[in-house]
């Protein structure tokens, strides 16, 4: 099974995206800021990362950072998610290293799709 | 209520909780920007869980809240008393829509003049309120909304169309071809009306982009009534309207169609540069402009798009500039407008201009054509696939100073993602491609080894066989000519190197093949020491990092040792022609010599398998050819009298099964009679006489296998030498393959022989029995279960338990190698079982314990252990020690 990390500081937006990925036989855990989600992503190679901009301690760009840089880890796709869809914020998550943006709310079909495309998964 | 919402709820408190405190600490500390910050990402929190629901008073409100929040931690507005007054009024608004959505669901409608009064309050303390354009994020589209109501194409909900899109699609429109942009609205009961929305939108051809709105109120997919259709399609296509109206004869009045004009896709997109472009600059394209210089303007943006960065609204704006003179040389005005725009970096409101009616001024240039695709994979999932594929793009064409010095990990993301992609659309053989593109961008650091791959990738394979499938599909301009052709050329470079390195081929010494088989063998065996040293590295030194920095060592280590393994294995691969090729000669001596006539078909000689298991093959087959002509096939008069053709036929066919090799022998001779074998074995004290009445006819028919059984009345010199089937099935289990019989009296006999593709590793199961450790060879093992004691049943003095409605006999380990000792269970009184497969019967070991499952390298037993029964042999473990490995078959 597909092991996922969700990072966000909103418990109610991790819960939303649990249930749908989950509902999809994914495997979720959770992240609530950058510094658990690089203490849970360098213990455990997870296949996909949804990650948050916005959080205390570390935000997203912060968290994918300091992971691309990781070299002994999986490198696997990031999808960053957020409210903020300027131009600008997207080359930053993409400059720190996310694959992907989406705009809060997900809707769950987009990312489910987008989710087997980055997991390579054959519909 | 459902969990969502409770977690919303309450989440949504505590947050309403934290404003206000922040805002009461604010009062005695308005220059903190900590608190700020803070207060910002509550409410910016706070709304973005909100927009997971459908409660748009409530997220109208926290979005200006949030947009006044942002303004005053980026200084642009200062904080005041009156400021936090607002602020304080609008979460109290939120709070009571929060305990109304608790007690009924959802929000009245009554709450919108508040929201909209609120809303206007929070953004007149903006400085300029109407400066902020906030794009509502779910639109919902309700019967009496769109779908009904008459719109003009302005008034279209933004696309968002990717610039060669809507470039392909301006051309087209200035070519004479309608656009027409069309919502398509089901019915909620559509489906018990027989209609298929999806279907339906799949069959309108010429879409150039699509998207699909989930106009859903349920909040969670489980929740949501899958029974009525919440979605709304919106598309564009160039299809006639005399072809759409024939394929929506059913649906008119769920479809909204609007004719969009060729300038409503004149759209310049990007990052808006703050500086601009310099205003010397823009007054000298005016004036080559104005004096219809077109050639010098044309060069002077040109220069101007080399010199900037891709993605800004100006490059985007000039783009468009250069596409407008080439498509529409005449629209004065428009160009005119367009230039002007780079002043403001805003995309000029077309609906203000009268739209000149333009007459076709070109034909169609042969455009590449891009990303519909009807075939398996779903349309969806091929425009996802290609806005991922140009993110992608994005990425690897960012510059370096925007995101640092390019890193591995980066690269290596991007990789597993493109990756991924191409599998999910089923273009697996890209794989290989794309990893060697990685790999040469890690070596180089620098994003440019994969950005020509994903070019050539989507020039080359991607559209020839889309345009092949779909010629008549709309025309997408998507990259320019020039680099087709740039393309094709280096395409053909590639192909050059491909013929030479495909004829260069080496013979090498089959010794020094089996050597390499074995050092790769010793080399998977060291490499499982890493796991052990890790483990004493924490358990025994108790240094964690190093523990865990073997261990990621381990995980290259592994990788590399496997796909060495996998390539040696391939060197080591052979045709089964090189046994096959020996029949026709033997077939047509043995059938001369015995007076019949056969005629011999082969299949399948193609197939591959490891050279050890086609030795070991050798034997056994042409012990079961011999068999068949002897026994199998009749003489032409039988055969006649039978209606038969007089010349049998005996067919040898090779097939691969996943990670087997299958032989099949299939003659259609007189077959086995199942009562002529049952009296041979009960005569030859085989089977005794209740076996013999109750045995059935595939049973029978199995003890052809048993050992010294041999049916022929006289002993001929060809298959009869007293030794039976009994050879040949162990011949073939000694190569870990099975084999099988089935036999139909007067329709010919098949015989079937099931082989591992390779025997170089074999995965073994670690059990514990008695202290020792032992393996047992992973495809014997059926499944795994622990038995509680309650749940094992005597019968006959025999240990049996009922697995899934079927009884399993059950079998000690200890008993099985003459051990005094019982079985130990474990802390629940559940005794682990392992269940394996030994001659088409599930039959359980009971064991102590189970532990993991490892790849070794099997060594058979050699000299006077050679003759032991009840194993297969010994590896070596990580750790040096040995494991003796079961061979359930022998030991049952």
């Amino acid at each position: 099974m597909k092991h996922i990390l969700v990072i966000d500081d909103a418990a109610t937006v991790r819960l939303y995206h649990r249930n749908i990925l989950e509902t999809a036989g994914y495997s979720v855990d959770e992240a609530i800021n950058g510094i658990e989600a690089l203490e849970k992503a360098l213990v455990t190679s997870y296949d996909l990362y949804i990650v948050d901009v916005n959080m205390p301690k570390l935000d997203g760009y912060g968290f994918l950072k300091e992971f691309r840089r990781q070299e002994d880890v999986l490198q696997s796709p990031a999808i960053m998610v957020t409210t903020e869809a300027g131009n600008q914020d997207k080359i930053l998550g993409y400059a720190s290293g996310a694959n992907l943006y989406m705009t809060k709310p997900t809707k769950p079909n987009q990312l489910l799709s987008y989710v087997r495309l980055l997991l390579g998964e054959v519909a | 209520m459902n969990n969502l919402l409770e977690q919303f709820l309450s989440e949504a408190r505590d947050f309403l909780q934290g404003i206000a405190e922040k805002l009461m600490q604010l009062e005695n500390d308005p220059n903190s920007t900590e608190l700020m910050v803070e207060l910002f990402r509550f409410v910016h929190t706070l709304k973005g869980n909100s927009g997971l629901f459908d409660f748009p008073e409530m997220t109208r409100v926290l979005h200006a809240s949030e947009d006044l929040m942002d303004a005053v931690r980026n200084g642009r507005v200062s904080y005041s008393q009156t400021l936090a007054d607002q602020l304080l009024e609008a979460m109290d608004f939120v709070s009571a829509l929060m305990d109304e959505i608790e007690l009924t669901g959802k929000t009245g409608s009554n709450h919108v003049g508040t929201s909209t009064e609120l809303t206007n309050a929070l953004r007149a303390l903006l400085n300029a309120p109407n400066a902020v354009h906030v794009p509502v994020a779910i639109e919902t589209y309700t019967e009496d909304g769109l779908a009904v109501k008459a719109i003009s194409w302005s008034e279209l909900p933004p696309m968002d169309l990717p610039e060669s899109t809507a470039m392909g699609l301006h051309r087209c429109a200035i070519d004479g071809e309608t656009v027409l942009w069309l919502q398509y609205t089901p019915e909620p009961e559509c489906f018990f009306k027989g209609e298929d929305p999806f279907f339906l939108i799949r069959q309108i051809p010429d879409v150039a982009w699509r998207h699909i709105i989930l106009n859903n109120t349920a909040s969670t997919l489980a929740e949501m009534d899958v029974f009525s259709s919440q979605l709304v399609f919106q598309l564009l296509t160039i299809a006639s309207a005399e072809e759409l109206d024939d394929l929506l004869r059913y649906v008119p009045d769920q479809i909204h169609r609007v004719k969009v004009p060729a300038l409503a896709f004149v759209k310049p997109s990007g990052n808006s540069d703050d500086v601009g472009l310099d205003e010397d600059f823009i007054i000298n394209i005016l004036e080559f402009f104005d004096n219809d210089e077109i050639e010098t303007l044309t060069n002077t943006i040109n220069t101007m798009l080399e010199l900037s960065s891709p993605d800004l609204w100006s490059s985007s704006a000039l783009r468009w500039v250069l596409h407008l003179i080439e498509t529409e040389p005449d629209n004065k005005p428009v160009q005119r407008t367009l230039l002007e725009a780079l002043r403001t970096q805003k995309t000029p409101d077309w609906s203000a201009l009268t739209l000149p009616d333009v007459e076709p001024t070109r034909n169609v240039v042969a455009s590449p054509v891009v990303s519909i695709n009807t075939s398996e994979v779903s349309d969806t999932l091929l425009v996802y696939f290609h806005e991922v594929i140009d993110a992608q793009k994005e990425i690897l064409s960012l510059p370096a100073t925007s995101g640092g010095a390019w890193s591995a990990g980066r690269l290596k993301a991007v990789g597993a993602t493109l990756i991924g992609c191409y599998r999910a659309v089923q273009r697996a053989n890209e794989v290989e491609h794309i990893e060697a593109a990685l790999q040469l961008a890690l070596t180089e650091n620098s994003p440019t080894p994969l950005l020509i791959w994903l070019d050539n990738s989507l020039l080359d394979t991607h559209e020839p066989v889309l345009v092949e499938e779909h010629e008549e599909h709309i025309v997408v301009n998507h990259l320019a000519a020039q680099t087709d052709a740039k393309s094709n050329r280096r395409s053909e470079e590639i192909g050059g190197a491909n013929i030479v390195a495909a004829s260069k081929t080496l013979k090498v010494d089959q010794d020094k093949i089996d050597r390499l088989m074995n050092l790769i063998g010793e080399m998977v065996v060291a490499k499982n020491a890493l796991p052990y040293l890790a483990n004493r590295a924490e358990t025994v030194f108790g240094v964690r990092e190093l523990s865990r920095e073997i261990k990621a060592q381990y995980a290259v280590i592994n990788r590399v040792a496997e796909e060495m393994q996998d390539t040696i294995m391939q060197v080591r691969m052979m045709p089964v022609s090189f046994i096959f090729q020996r029949f026709p000669r033997m077939v047509r001596d043995i059938s001369r010599k015995l007076g019949k006539e056969v005629e011999l078909v082969l299949e399948g000689e193609a197939t591959e398998a490891d050279k050890n298991i086609i030795e070991a093959l050798s034997d056994p087959l042409i012990h079961i050819v011999r068999n068949s002509l002897d026994h199998g096939l009749e003489m032409p008069e039988a055969r006649l009298a039978a209606g038969k053709f007089a010349t049998g036929k005996l067919l040898i066919r090779a097939s691969q099964e996943s990670d087997r090799v299958l032989i099949e022998i299939i003659d259609d001779g007189k077959g086995i009679d199942p009562d002529v074998i049952k009296q041979k074995a009960y005569e030859k004290g085989l089977i005794d006489e209740s076996t013999l009445e109750r045995i059935s006819d595939q049973d029978a028919v199995n003890l052809v296998f048993a050992a010294g059984f041999s049916t022929a009345d006289v002993i001929s010199d060809l298959s009869g030498r007293g030794v039976g089937m009994d050879v040949v099935r162990s011949a073939v289990e000694k190569v870990n393959g099975t084999v099988g019989i089935e036999s139909e009296r007067g329709k010919g006999t098949r015989l079937f022989l099931s082989l591992p593709l390779s025997m170089a590793v074999t995965n073994v199961m670690i059990i514990e029995s008695n202290t020792q450790i032992f393996g047992v060879p992973m495809d014997m093992v059926v499944e795994t279960v622990r038995v509680p004691r309650a749940h094992i049943r005597t019968i006959k003095q025999k240990q049996t338990t009922v697995l899934r409605g079927r009884i399993v006999p059950l079998l000690s380990l200890n008993d099985l190698l003459a051990k005094s000792e019982p079985q130990l269970p474990n802390e629940d009184d559940e005794f682990a079982t392992l269940i394996v497969r030994v001659h088409g019967e599930h039959v359980g070991i009971l064991v102590d314990d189970f532990r993991e499952t490892v790849d070794i390298i099997l060594k058979p037993m050699t000299g006077i252990l050679g003759g032991l029964p009840g194993y297969s042999g010994a590896a070596l473990l990580g750790d040096g020690s040995v494991l003796m490995v079961l061979n359930p078959r022998e030991l049952i």
